[in-house]
């Protein structure tokens, strides 16, 4: 089912997080496509043995954000990438995420040309989902 | 609102002069999975036996599904499950008798798949005598043993006290099987926190027979923050600041632990103290508990002296 | 049903302790008889050593004469060894392995627990020592194997050290669930358990000593009732 997720107990991130950032990023990566089911709430604390209101807290978080849709009766869907959106305090956060990269760069002795490279480079893998993106995020 | 299945009212327990327990007051909602914590000698076990009605309350009172605590009568207790750390069991019985002798207690809700589902699944033999058996099967039994008969109420005190990691892993798939049913109620105490963080939603904490907190786990994993404070010149010496529990300085930096703290306080407080540079450590729930129990200002028992360097 | 499953179990605990008891009692009674009759044997089956042939039987005296009672005296011992061994096993012992609140949370009334463990040794008794004591009467009393008279007075005898041995039981569980220190008020269930075997056996007069039994065991099991009902485990 969902054989790639992993949770970190004893983690500093919450556990629903954790959640949240891998389907993210499977969604990110196409891993999840638009139309994919998730697993059920139950099944998935069953597999993860966590507790479901967990599960729940982040399908909500997802939703919210727009990755998801829930049909009631159905289940949870990864939501058309046109519905999606982001407000101003998720790039907050986005826009620190990126500064502990570049600290953590500059640490190392990188330089900005070095830095693109690498930044270019990763992009890559995401080349599909970044293209058909939302033309109204900035 | 929820209902609730368990509530204690100003509970109090003394064992000759001293205190176990001092005006516990806690309710606990029908539905969740609530994490009981405390250091050691803390007075866990004692409230645990007082709402059980195995101790009787010096004052105050403990009711378990609507009936005091000090006259559960059969029926009620035929819904509460109760698991104890050592997991004792008679033992000169079998692990077929062992369920007979359950099964007597619980006439219409035993589940006699269950339980044998369970046994294949801990690859034990009914035919076992519990002498026999090591501590972590004595375990699995016990589990077993309190979850087929499908309890509304699940209590357990430390039962994986000493147990490796994949019993303790079982234990909480029991937990979680059981909470996906309807309306099941699950109470544990533990010391292992990153258990309690995987499967509770709920927290009690207690410290000396005081209760620090009965909130849900994220209120609390939210309320206790870190946070380490720049500074140009000196250190403050002097930090007000109510809901500190803890502050460590170095030469230019000021590492405060806050409980029920929030940001713009924070920030209030830098700005009064000097500096503009502040950033929030995130702590997992061990830290957090350390931190919350530990006694306040209390310098480091083991003091690095830099100057050895 | 709960009731039962609590007794199977108890009795199943009981079990060799009981059969111990049934089987010393019995081994000591076929050695008397055993040797008893090589003596009758001797004597040509007199009833009464001393007695010529045709002389009336004085019971009464009879019973006087140790050679031909079947002597309950083993039952003094025996009996409350049984008595306190049971109280032991049932009391004691899960207080060492920590068993009682497993028992105790069973969806059951503290007193139907008590009862079942109370009605376990009243069975214990009365199929093992009691089975075993009757028996030895009726076997003894058949005239053409021994020379010793029938007299229920015998029997009873038997069965009143019985039920001291049922309240040295009482005592040993009384003494067990007190939760004082053991040298203040812990030790006064077996201490005077112990009390009431020791006076019958300086003085016998078996209607005194059935009252004043029965006396005790009114005494003791209310007391071992109001502490179990309320104690903490």
């Amino acid at each position: 089912m969902a054989l790639w997720m992993q949770i970190i107990s004893g983690s500093e991130t919450p556990i629903y997080r954790q959640l949240v950032e891998q389907i993210g990023g499977a969604i990110a990566k196409g891993e999840l496509r638009t139309g994919d089911k998730l697993p059920a709430v139950r099944a998935l604390a069953a597999e993860l043995v966590i507790n479901p209101n967990t599960v729940a807290r982040a399908y909500t978080m997802l939703e919210q954000s727009g990755l998801v849709t829930t049909k009631t009766g159905s289940g949870t869907y990864v939501s058309d990438p046109h519905l999606r959106h982001a407000d101003a305090a998720e790039i907050n956060v986005l826009a620190e995420r990126m500064d502990t990269l570049i600290t953590r760069a500059v640490n190392l002795g990188l330089d900005r040309q070095a830095l693109t490279a690498l930044f270019e480079k990763r992009l890559a893998k995401f080349a599909g989902r970044l293209d058909k993106g939302n033309a109204e995020n900035g | 609102m929820a209902e609730i299945v368990l509530e204690t009212k100003g509970l109090t327990k003394y064992y000759g002069a001293g205190i176990a327990l001092d005006h516990l007051d806690v309710r606990i909602p029908r539905g969740c999975i609530c994490g009981f914590l405390g250091r050691n000698g803390a007075g866990k076990t004692t409230a645990i036996k007082l709402m059980l009605g195995l101790l009787e309350p010096t004052a105050g009172s403990a009711h378990l599904l609507g009936c005091d605590s000090t006259a559960l009568p059969p029926a009620v207790r035929q819904r509460i499950g109760y698991v104890t750390e050592g997991h004792r069991l008679f033992r000169w019985m079998t692990i077929a008798r062992l369920e007979k002798f359950q099964q007597a207690f619980f006439p219409k809700q035993w589940d006699g798949k269950f339980f044998a589902d369970m046994i294949e699944y801990f690859e034990l033999s009914k035919k076992q005598k519990i002498k026999h058996l090591s501590n972590g099967q004595r375990a699995q039994v016990s589990l077993a043993l309190a979850l087929a008969p499908n309890p509304e109420l699940l209590i357990m005190d430390d039962p994986t006290l000493g147990l490796d990691a994949a019993i303790r892993r079982q234990f909480l798939e029991g937990m979680i099987e059981l909470i996906t049913r309807q309306g099941r109620t699950v109470l544990f105490s533990s010391h292992i926190l990153a258990d309690v963080e995987r499967v509770a939603d709920r927290v009690v904490v207690i410290d000396k027979g005081v209760l620090r907190a009965d909130c849900s786990l994220e209120e609390f994993r939210t309320s206790v923050r870190k946070v380490v404070l720049h500074f140009d010149n000196s250190v403050p010496a002097d930090v007000e600041l109510e809901g500190l529990l803890h502050c460590r300085r170095s030469e230019r930096q000021l590492e405060l632990t806050l409980v029920g703290v929030d940001d713009a306080e924070v920030a209030a407080w830098a700005d009064r103290a000097g500096t503009e540079r502040f950033d929030f450590v995130e702590m997992n729930l061990e830290d957090q508990f350390i931190e919350f129990t530990s006694p306040p200002h209390r310098k480091r028992l083991f003091q690095w002296e830099e100057a050895r360097s | 049903m709960r009731f039962l499953a609590l007794l199977r179990k108890e009795l199943r605990e009981s079990l060799p302790w009981l059969l111990l008891a049934g089987l010393l009692l019995l081994a000591v009674g076929i050695f008397f008889l055993r040797a008893h009759a090589q003596v009758s044997e001797a004597d040509g089956w007199q009833y009464h050593r001393g007695l010529s042939p045709g002389q009336t039987i004085d019971k009464h005296r009879l019973l006087q004469n140790p050679n031909l009672n079947l002597p309950a005296i083993w039952l003094a011992f025996i009996a409350p060894g049984l008595g306190l061994v049971l109280g032991v096993r049932q009391f004691w012992v899960p207080l060492f392995t920590r068993t009682w609140s497993f028992l105790l949370h069973r969806a059951a009334a503290r007193l139907t627990i008590l009862g079942a463990k109370l009605t376990a040794t009243i069975i214990a008794f009365c199929i093992s020592v009691g089975l075993v004591w009757t028996g030895l009467y009726w076997y003894a009393c058949r005239p053409d194997l021994f020379p010793i008279p029938e007299a229920p007075q015998m029997l009873v005898n038997g069965w009143i050290y019985i039920a001291l041995g049922l309240l040295v039981y009482l005592g040993t569980a009384l003494s067990a669930l007190s939760t004082a220190r053991w040298y203040t008020s812990r030790i006064f269930g077996l201490a005077f358990a112990m009390l009431v075997v020791f006076v019958t056996l300086a003085q016998w007069r078996p209607v005194s000593i059935a009252a004043l039994t029965v006396l005790a065991f009114v005494t003791l099991l209310s007391q071992t009732m109001a502490v179990f009902v309320r104690r903490e485990f």
